[in-house]
């Protein structure tokens, strides 16, 4: 599915974003990339519609998100926050059958074809025999992974992650990676995130959106996007891009 | 394969525990008391069997005795115990905050205040179980208004708690100073926790709504699970917030001040349990709010019977469950101390 922004706007005392257009196509990795402040995950969260956005502003394959119900939204789109704040140690398995919430009424828990869901969402993101462990002993980087599997429970074609692999040794950097890899090449999804890891976000992403003061400044794909000018008037620093291998790798 | 065996096994026992201990208490209840009665008649009078104890005075005492005194007094004892475990779990679930309950956000004053009035001015003509409803949500609504953006902090919601928890208890104080002796006495020592007063009158009008709003409560016991998440995440999880935090809200002020109206502040009991069953039995709400009404059924009753049996006089059961419930809370607090269960 592919999203479509236009025009959105969102202030929040001094600070404004506002977007005039943002195209993110399925079975494509686009990472927001910028420096601390510059709007990222804000961006994130209004098309999540975690925060207030007017009508008209996103699309979801030409459906306004605004228009959505709660369920029907969350059908569409998958929320993946940076670390869950826990007061209750659920067990992965629990945690990740919340993903199917959207499919039920209140009223009702989960059935056994929902928990097949969640086995299956589990399998794919390499957890299978954790199901049973509690959220708070694991890791870091299982933690992303469990996240990320919820977002396979919900079964949403789009998948906003804020920092997926924020505080990460570089071992589980790659994993989270390669899932989202494996989650755009395999399953088709969107995949929308925001990175602080330029060489990451080089690297993994299809498609890199560069945003400085709440305004989209350069976008496109890496190998294209990425010059020594940009970076400079994104993040006011001189970093020098060398090639390595086929790949462009920025050293600051 | 061994550990699931083990965990199934253990999961089983709790359920069985959980189940037979209610029932077990039931009989021991019914057994204690101020008038002696043997054990065989007990049975025979409650349950019909062998033709009762046969005619004469002591039968005709029995059950009236039995049925007009002791078995109300249980299932009221029952039913509280239920209720404010349940909605003690499920304000802490929503509110993402172990230590919330329904003491502390402000309803169990805010309802004794309004079943208070009640009986004082208006000679119970606005049903009590009804004013307390009135006046629990005028207090939690206060709770809200007053914590206003800070509800999400647990420290705020528990200053703000108490803080209105505290003016309703000074317009308790000022309705009690402002009550004849005689209003005075009853209200002093139901404001205590008391079950003694329980009958059938007030069973038919506490017991539905306490009912009602338990089941309700379990039947949100998988949702509690996405809304302790906090509300970002469970709204991107396609989950209407608000909505469905209102209504766990409405159902657990209503369980409260039904069994306010019905026996007074009785505390802890809705923090005590929750806690324990989820020691045993792990996070997930559809374990913790089932075996927390089970439990809180039981621990209520138990607590009766000491209250009733333990002294030649009968302590108020607020009283006990406080006395009891607070050292252990501070054992729980200790040994849980690594994370919130």
């Amino acid at each position: 599915m592919n999203v479509r922004v236009e025009n959105l706007r969102f202030a929040y005392r001094s600070f404004e974003l506002r977007v005039e257009r943002l195209d993110c196509e399925a079975a494509r990795i686009t990472a927001i990339v910028g420096p601390n402040g510059a709007g990222k995950s804000t961006l994130l969260k209004c098309l999540a519609r975690l925060l207030p956005i007017s009508p008209g502003t996103v699309f979801v394959d030409g459906r306004d998100i605004v228009a959505l119900r709660g369920p029907e939204r969350a059908r569409l789109m998958g929320y993946v926050p940076q670390e869950p704040s826990f007061i209750f140690n659920y067990s992965v398995l629990d945690f990740v059958l919340t993903g199917r919430a959207a499919y039920l009424t209140p009223f009702t828990g989960p059935s056994a074809a929902d928990r097949r869901v969640a086995e299956e969402a589990l399998r794919f993101a390499g957890l299978e025999g954790d199901a049973r462990r509690p959220f708070l002993e694991l890791s870091s980087g299982e933690r992303r992974l469990v996240l990320i599997a919820r977002t396979l429970a919900q079964r949403s074609e789009i998948l906003l992650l804020d920092e997926p692999t924020a505080f990460l040794d570089p071992r589980h950097e790659v994993e989270i990676m390669g899932l989202l890899r494996r989650l755009a090449d395999e399953k088709g999804k969107t995949l929308i995130i925001t990175l602080h890891n330029l060489d990451l976000a080089a690297r993994a992403a299809d498609v890199m959106v560069f945003i400085k003061d709440g305004r989209v400044v350069a976008s496109g794909p890496a190998g294209e996007v990425l010059t020594e000018e940009l970076l400079r008037t994104v993040y006011e620093l001189d970093m020098t891009i060398l090639e390595h291998a086929g790949r462009k790798v920025i050293v600051k | 394969m061994s550990g699931s065996v083990t965990r199934n096994r253990k999961a089983a026992l709790l359920w069985l525990a959980a189940i037979l201990l209610p029932l077990l208490l039931i009989i021991v209840s019914l057994n204690i008391g101020a008038y002696h009665i043997p054990l065989r008649d007990v049975w025979r009078t409650v349950a019909g069997v062998g033709g009762g104890p046969g005619a004469g005075p002591d039968a005709e005492a029995y059950r009236d005795i039995l049925f007009r005194i002791r078995l109300p007094r249980v299932l009221l004892a029952l039913a509280i115990g239920a209720a404010l475990s349940v909605s003690g779990a499920a304000l802490q679930a929503i509110f993402r905050n172990p230590l919330v309950n329904e003491y502390i956000l402000g309803i169990s004053f805010g309802a004794a205040f309004g079943a208070a009035v009640s009986v004082i001015f208006l000679g119970r003509a606005f049903p009590p179980q009804l004013a307390a409803f009135v006046t629990a949500c005028g207090a939690v609504l206060l709770v809200f208004v007053v914590a206003g953006r800070a509800l999400t902090q647990p420290v705020s919601l528990l200053l703000t708690g108490v803080i209105i928890s505290a003016l309703f208890q000074a317009l308790l104080s000022l309705a009690q100073f402002l009550a004849n002796p005689y209003a005075l006495q009853a209200i002093v020592f139901w404001l205590m926790g008391s079950l003694a007063e329980a009958g059938w009158k007030e069973l038919a009008v506490s017991l539905p709504l306490m009912t009602a709003g338990v089941v309700v409560l379990l039947l949100l016991r998988w949702r509690l699970n996405v809304l302790s998440l906090g509300d970002d995440e469970a709204r991107a999880l396609g989950v209407n917030v608000w909505g469905e935090k209102i209504l766990v809200i409405l159902a657990a002020t209503l369980t409260t001040a039904a069994a306010t109206a019905a026996a007074g502040v009785i505390g802890w009991v809705g923090l005590i349990v929750p806690h324990l069953v989820r020691m045993m039995a792990g996070a997930d709400n559809r374990r913790v709010m089932p075996l927390s009404a089970l439990f809180g059924a039981s621990l209520m009753l138990l607590a009766d019977d000491l209250a009733r049996g333990a002294t030649s006089f009968e302590i108020p059961i607020g009283i006990l469950t406080s006395v009891i419930g607070i050292p252990f809370f501070i054992v729980l607090l200790r040994r849980s101390r690594r994370v919130w269960l």
